[in-house]
C-alpha cells in the first residue's frame, strides 16, 4: 500500500531532489506536489481537478510560496478538524528563529531546515522515512468520500 | 603780660605744634608772604635742611613752581577761596632738595588761623615711589596695549560694569565696527549670551574667583557682528589689574572653520558607519541568497555523478568531478562568509560567560575531527569573561580546528590556558604543536580568504582566523600568534574580565 505524501514547494529543482531522495529511501512512496498554498488547500480540500486526491499521510511544507505562503496554510491545516491530524512537517531554506517560533505556534508537528549539502539533504529525508515513516505511528486513515 | 586769649592761643599753638612734630608727613606752614613759619622733622629729613635752615625761607625755595600761584598774596578772602578749593584735594608738584635734586611731591593744603593772621599749612607727601610705580604702570599698560595690537586673535578688554574699554585691531575686523564704535558699548553687543555670566558685577572678589575658574578654559559662544550676522567663537579670558579695578581681557577667536570642520567630520564618521552596516548587510545578504541557487548547482552535480559515474566516459566523469568539486568549494565559501558577516551585524549579547564551558561546547562541535585525527586536547582551569557565548564558542571552535588540521604526522597536541592582564583582561593562550607559520605571514593569515597552503595540502577557505579577529576585535580584544616553521603556534587572543569578582 503506497504512503501518500503531500509535497508543498514552488522550487522545481528542490521538488525534483526530494523525489530523488525518498525513491531511495523507500519505494513505497507516491509524492504529491503542489506549487503553491492555494493549490495545496485545493488538494487537501479535493476541490475542482483534485476531487479525487489521495488524503496523505504526511505533509511537507516549505514556507516561502506564491499565493499563499506556508505559514498561512499551516495555520489552515491546523484549524481544520479533519486536517489537523495530519502530521504536517515545515520543510524550508530558513533557519531564522522568527519563523521557527511561529511555525511550531501555528502547531506544526516539527521544524526542519533544508540542509545546503545534498548528502546532508539525502541524510535528512532518510531520518524523515526512519522516524515518521517508520517507527512513528500515523492515525488510521478516515474513509475516503 | 599775657592775656586770658593770648594764653588760650598760646596753649593751642604748642598743642598744633605738638601735633605737627608727630606727623608722618612733612609738614610745612606758611604765611601769606609765601615765607616758611613752622616745619616739623619730616620736612627737615624731605627737604635735607637743618629747620632754622628753611625758617624764613621762601616756600618757593623747595616747592618752585605751583605753589606760591595758589597763596594770592593781595587779598586774604581770595586765599581763603582758594584755600578752600584746594583742601582736600592732594596737588602733584616738584620738590627741591638742598642738594638741589628734585623729587615729585603731593600736596595738601589747610589754612591756619593764627595771631598772625591766616597761615598755610601744608602736608608734603614723598611721591617719588608711587610715581616710578605710576610710570611703571603706564609702561606696562603701553606694553600691554601694543600686545593687544599685534594679538592675532580679537582682543577686548571689559571692565566690572560689562563695558569694552579697550579692543585691538583684530576685533575691529572680526565683529566689523570701527574702534570708537565699540568702546564704551556693553560687551553684551557683540557676545550676547554666556560672556556677562561671567563678569559677576556687584562683587569685585567673585568677579576675581570665577575668572581664576576660567583661566586657560576655551569657552564656546556665538558672537555677533555689527551687520547682525552670527558667527561661533572660542574665548579665553584672563584678568588685568589696572587703575580703574580688575577688567577682564578676553581673547577672541572665530572658530567657524573649526566647527565647519568638526561637523564635515562628524558627517563623514557617520557616513562610513552607514557604509559599514551597508555593506556588511551586503554581505549577508549576498550569501544567503547565494546559497539557494548554489544549492541546486551542488546537489545536481552530486546527484549526476552518483548516478552516472562510469556509466558515461571517463571525460564526463572528470568534467562532473570538476563541476561538483567546484560548487562543492563554492558553498563552504559562502558559508564561511555567511558566518564572517553574522559575526558583524548581529548585535553583541555580552554576558558573563564561562570560557571552559564555552571551549567544551566548541569540542563537542569538533568531535568529529578530534577523533579523526586522535588529537588531545587539554587546558588549564578558565575563567570567566564577558563576552557573547555563541562568539566565544565560534572562536575557540575555529582556533583548535586549524590547531588540529595544520600538523606533521604524529598526534596533534592542543593546550589551552589563560593569564590576567592588566586589571580588566585575560590573555587566553592556544598553543599546538604543529607546522608552525613563518613570521612574514603573521599579519596577513587573519586576513580574509588568505590561505598558506595549496588546495590540495589542505582544504579550507581562509576565512577561520578572520572570523577570529573580527570576533575578538568586536570584544575590544586583540589577536596575535607566536610561532616558528617547524615549532608549533601559540595563538594569544585578549577579552574582558567579567564585571564581578570571582
Amino acid at each position: 500500500m503506497p504512503i501518500e505524501i503531500l509535497l508543498v514547494d514552488d522550487s522545481p529543482g528542490d521538488v525534483r531532489l526530494t523525489q530523488e531522495a525518498f525513491r531511495d529511501a523507500n519505494s513505497l512512496i507516491k509524492l504529491h506536489v503542489a506549487a503553491d498554498g492555494v493549490e495545496a488547500m485545493a488538494f487537501l480540500r479535493r476541490e475542482g481537478p483534485h476531487i479525487h486526491a489521495p488524503r496523505p499521510d504526511l505533509i511537507l511544507l516549505d514556507l516561502n510560496l506564491p499565493k499563499m505562503d506556508g505559514r498561512e496554510v499551516l495555520a489552515q491545516i491546523k484549524e481544520d478538524d479533519d486536517l489537523k491530524t495530519i502530521p504536517t512537517l515545515i520543510l524550508t531554506t530558513s533557519d531564522a528563529e522568527a519563523d521557527i517560533v511561529k511555525s511550531y505556534r501555528l502547531q506544526a508537528n516539527c521544524y526542519l531546515n533544508k540542509p545546503v549539502r545534498f548528502d546532508a539533504f539525502e541524510s535528512l529525508v532518510k531520518s524523515i522515512n526512519d522516524f515518521w515513516l517508520t517507527k512513528v505511528k500515523l492515525p488510521p486513515q478516515a474513509p475516503s468520500g | 603780660m599775657p592775656n586770658a586769649a593770648e594764653k588760650h592761643l598760646a596753649q593751642m599753638e604748642s598743642k598744633y605744634h605738638g601735633l605737627l612734630e608727630a606727623a608722618p608727613d612733612a609738614m610745612v606752614v606758611v604765611n601769606q608772604g609765601g615765607d616758611i613759619v613752622l616745619l616739623n622733622l619730616q620736612a627737615e629729613k624731605q627737604f635735607g635742611y637743618r629747620r632754622d635752615e628753611l625758617l624764613g625761607q621762601k616756600v618757593t625755595n623747595i616747592i618752585p613752581k605751583g605753589f606760591a600761584e595758589r597763596l594770592i598774596a593781595d587779598d586774604l578772602r581770595s586765599a581763603e577761596d582758594a584755600l578752600a578749593q584746594q583742601i582736600g584735594t592732594g596737588i602733584e608738584l616738584i620738590g627741591r632738595r638742598k642738594d638741589g635734586g628734585e623729587f615729585p611731591i603731593e600736596l595738601m593744603l589747610s589754612p591756619l588761623e593764627s595771631a598772625e593772621g591766616i597761615l598755610v599749612t601744608a602736608a608734603i607727601r614723598d611721591i617719588s615711589a608711587r610715581k616710578t610705580d605710576e610710570k611703571h604702570l603706564a609702561q606696562m599698560e603701553s606694553k600691554y596695549r601694543g600686545l593687544l595690537e599685534a594679538a592675532p586673535d580679537a582682543m577686548v578688554v571689559v571692565n566690572q560694569g560689562g563695558d569694552i574699554v579697550l579692543l585691538n585691531l583684530q576685533a575691529e575686523k572680526q565683529f566689523g565696527y570701527r574702534r570708537d564704535e565699540l568702546l564704551g558699548q556693553k560687551v553684551k553687543n557683540i557676545i550676547p549670551v554666556g560672556f556677562a555670566e561671567r563678569l559677576i558685577a556687584d562683587d569685585l572678589r567673585s568677579a576675581e574667583d570665577a575668572l581664576a575658574q576660567q583661566i586657560g578654559t576655551g569657552i564656546e559662544l556665538i558672537a555677533r557682528r555689527k551687520d547682525g550676522g552670527e558667527f561661533p567663537i572660542e574665548i579665553m579670558l584672563s584678568p588685568l589689574a589696572s587703575a580703574e579695578g580688575t577688567l577682564v581681557t578676553a581673547a577672541i577667536r572665530d572658530i567657524s572653520v573649526r566647527k565647519a570642520a568638526e561637523a564635515n567630520l562628524l558627517q563623514k564618521v557617520n557616513e562610513l558607519y552607514r557604509s559599514n552596516e551597508e555593506l556588511e548587510q551586503f554581505a549577508y545578504f549576498a550569501s544567503h541568497d547565494l546559497q539557494e541557487p548554489l544549492r541546486m548547482v551542488a546537489s545536481y552535480t552530486q546527484l549526476l555523478s552518483r548516478r552516472y559515474k562510469g556509466k558515461l566516459d571517463s571525460d564526463a566523469d572528470e568534467f562532473i568531478a570538476f563541476a561538483v568539486d567546484g560548487a562543492s568549494r563554492m558553498q563552504r565559501l559562502i558559508q564561511d562568509l555567511l558566518a564572517y558577516s553574522r559575526v558583524g551585524s548581529k548585535g553583541m549579547n555580552l554576558l558573563n560567560v564561562s570560557s571552559e564551558d564555552a571551549l567544551q561546547q566548541a569540542l563537542v562541535n569538533l568531535r568529529g575531527a578530534i577523533e579523526e585525527s586522535g588529537a588531545l586536547v587539554t587546558h588549564d582551569p578558565l575563567p570567566v569573561v564577558l563576552a557573547d557565548e555563541m562568539q566565544l564558542i565560534l572562536l575557540f571552535q575555529n582556533l583548535v580546528a586549524n590547531a588540529i588540521k595544520y600538523q606533521k604526522p604524529g598526534v596533534p597536541l592542543v593546550h589551552i590556558s589563560a593569564a590576567r592582564s592588566g586589571g580588566k583582561k585575560w590573555l587566553f593562550a592556544v598553543r599546538d604543536n604543529g607546522l608552525g607559520i613563518d613570521p612574514q605571514y603573521f599579519e596577513r593569515i587573519f586576513g580574509l580568504f588568505q590561505r598558506l597552503h595549496k588546495r590540495e595540502e589542505f582544504a579550507g577557505t581562509g576565512i577561520g582566523l578572520a572570523i577570529c579577529k573580527k570576533i575578538v576585535e568586536r570584544h575590544g580584544g586583540r589577536i596575535f600568534v607566536e610561532s616558528q616553521p617547524g615549532q608549533g603556534s601559540t595563538f594569544r587572543f585578549s577579552l574582558p574580565a567579567s564585571k564581578e569578582k570571582l
